[in-house]
């Protein structure tokens, strides 16, 4: 009888040993997550459960520690995006929210953590902070109060939107600015890769900067947790940097290359929200499954009426063509050699919009048909799938929203000039 | 004096190269702690070696206690079962290959619990680098 291992997932590409691990992460989900799981809503303002369970993934079990060098104390694994998607598909299965928290973890830090365009002296200072043996966490702040679409949108606002600035000032940057929903914000995150421009609504490449801010520099500031329809594992908050000074190199790489190689971040971002609706799915795929089986209509399972068959098929392609379409992007980032384009390619920025609005629309609408055919069951607590009805509305809102996924995806496609 | 991978003078060459690296040791303090973490190395024939060979390894909080050549694994309680060829293995042996690498990539099968390797990654490059702290000679060269 077919299982969520029966899905699309090439063998070729993932190897035994990432396929167990992801394994090793669902054991571990089952027996230490899916007992709190229905508390972990209530935990959203304290992240008393979450905190120590953040520390057994990113520390015990060494996720933060994946892409790091060795010299830095790093596990140094090839082929990120595999793992990725690895990592985030299990623990999504177990709850989007603490999978959203744990791969942001590292999220902004891609630019200058990952090999060809990695940035060795900034990794030897933070990795064995986020290698050891304490919870050490990152937070990527992109999104402003006034936009976040608009930051990301750069093929055509061009960082014109971005108020926080970066401002030279002998061996440091000044930094202003007030940052909003980035997730591991408020009392989570030890270290911010803050997106920043030299030049206040200026659309030249080289004004855009990344530069890394501890958390507990003089001036930085966070507000209360926002209570969010879902992923309460996922802490986000207002920050404000009021003239924080952090030393010259802290800024990831430079004028030019701080937009090119975070490019990648957002191109990673874009297939792994993928995963994360596939983890999603896959759980859904679990709660119905033996929903419809053992629920008897009629004389007969719920799954032998030819109206639910049609949902349950409905929601395996979507499970099937997303898994596909997902590893198959995950593939061309990491094997630039064959696919003959770099992972920070613009053009790969706007066609994994596609891959992400699909899985956003896939993700939406198998929770949907799902909750449909178990009626009250469905909008209970108890039974599983309400809650991720309520986190995968928040997928489909972040990295630009359905709207920018749109229009970058037509853009690529189709040599959209205006939009 | 330079000797043969594998045989029993190269584990045992291999056991004094680990209690004599201090990164083996700084490393491995919670090696095998509250796990089993022994290995068998299971190498395949190719590439000049014309048999199976099982190597034996006892490692705990950075110490290796016992390195040898065994006829097969049966009756013995590794913690983790690591099967690869030999030009594989030979390449990690040398220096020109990562371990990791070729356990993610999929050159070697590893059974046992990831996490532990991921955990404890230092140590296991630790080990592996200590190959290249004495010489040795490969069949089929």
């Amino acid at each position: 009888m077919p299982t969520i291992d029966d899905f699309v997932r090439p063998k070729e590409w993932v190897s035994d040993f990432v396929a167990d691990l992801g394994k090793s992460l669902r054991r571990w989900g089952e027996e230490r997550y899916m007992p709190v799981r229905l508390q972990v809503d209530e935990d959203w303002q304290e992240h008393k459960i979450i905190g120590p369970l953040l520390k057994e993934v990113l520390v015990d079990l060494g996720l933060n520690a994946a892409f790091f060098p060795a010299e830095a104390g790093g596990t140094e694994m090839p082929d990120p995006m595999t793992m990725c998607c690895v990592i985030v598909e299990e623990l999504a299965r177990i709850d989007s929210g603490f999978a959203t928290s744990c791969i942001c973890s590292i999220w902004g830090f891609i630019p200058a953590l990952l090999k060809p365009h990695r940035n060795m002296e900034l990794c030897m200072e933070f990795g064995p902070k986020f290698c050891g043996d304490k919870l050490y966490m990152g937070c990527h702040a992109m999104t402003e109060p006034s936009s976040g679409a608009d930051v990301e949108n750069f093929g055509r606002m061009r960082g014109k939107t971005i108020q926080t600035t970066a401002t030279a000032d002998g061996d440091h940057w000044i930094i202003n600015g007030h940052k909003i929903w980035p997730t591991n914000s408020g009392t989570v995150a030890d270290l911010y890769t803050v997106v920043c421009t030299t030049k206040k609504g200026s659309t030249d490449p080289n004004d855009f900067a990344l530069v890394m801010v501890p958390a507990d520099t003089e001036g930085v500031s966070t507000g209360n947790p926002y209570q969010k329809c879902g992923m309460s594992a996922d802490m986000n908050t207002d920050i404000w940097f009021d003239h924080v000074k952090v030393p010259k190199r802290y800024r990831l790489h430079g004028p030019g290359d701080d937009l090119k190689y975070w490019k990648r971040a957002i191109a990673m971002g874009n297939v792994g929200s993928a995963a994360m609706a596939i983890g999603v799915m896959k759980n859904v795929y679990e709660i119905i499954k033996k929903w419809t089986t053992e629920r008897v209509i009629a004389g007969k399972p719920l799954k032998e009426h030819s109206i639910c068959a049609d949902m349950l098929s409905e929601i395996a392609m979507l499970i099937e063509s997303t898994s596909a379409w997902m590893w198959q992007y995950a593939r061309e980032m990491d094997r630039p050699d064959i696919y003959g384009w770099e992972p920070w390619d613009e053009r790969f920025v706007l066609k994994s919009r596609g891959l992400a609005l699909h899985a956003n629309n896939a993700v939406e609408r198998a929770c949907s048909r799902a909750m449909d055919f178990m009626g009250s069951y469905g909008y209970a607590r108890e039974f599983g799938i309400e809650k991720h009805w309520r986190d995968q509305k928040v997928i489909g809102l972040w990295m630009g929203g359905k709207g920018l996924k749109t229009l970058e995806n037509a853009r690529y496609w189709y040599d959209l000039e205006t939009l | 004096m330079a000797v043969l991978y594998p045989s029993q003078e190269w584990c045992d060459a291999w056991k004094d190269a680990m209690n004599n690296s201090e990164a083996v040791r700084e490393n491995g303090k919670n090696w095998g702690a509250d796990f089993n973490g022994n290995f068998v190395f299971e190498i395949a024939p190719g590439g000049g070696l014309d048999k199976t060979t099982y190597l034996y390894l006892e490692a705990k909080a950075g110490l290796c206690s016992v390195a040898r050549v065994v006829d097969s694994p049966i009756g013995l309680d590794p913690g983790f079962h690591v099967t690869g060829d030999y030009p594989a293995f030979k390449n990690v042996v040398r220096g020109d290959k990562d371990f990791i690498e070729g356990v993610v990539r999929g050159l070697f099968k590893v059974k046992g619990d990831m996490s532990k390797i991921m955990r404890n990654a230092k140590f296991v490059r630790a080990v592996a680098n200590s190959f290249t702290l004495f010489e040795a000679t490969y069949l089929g060269e």
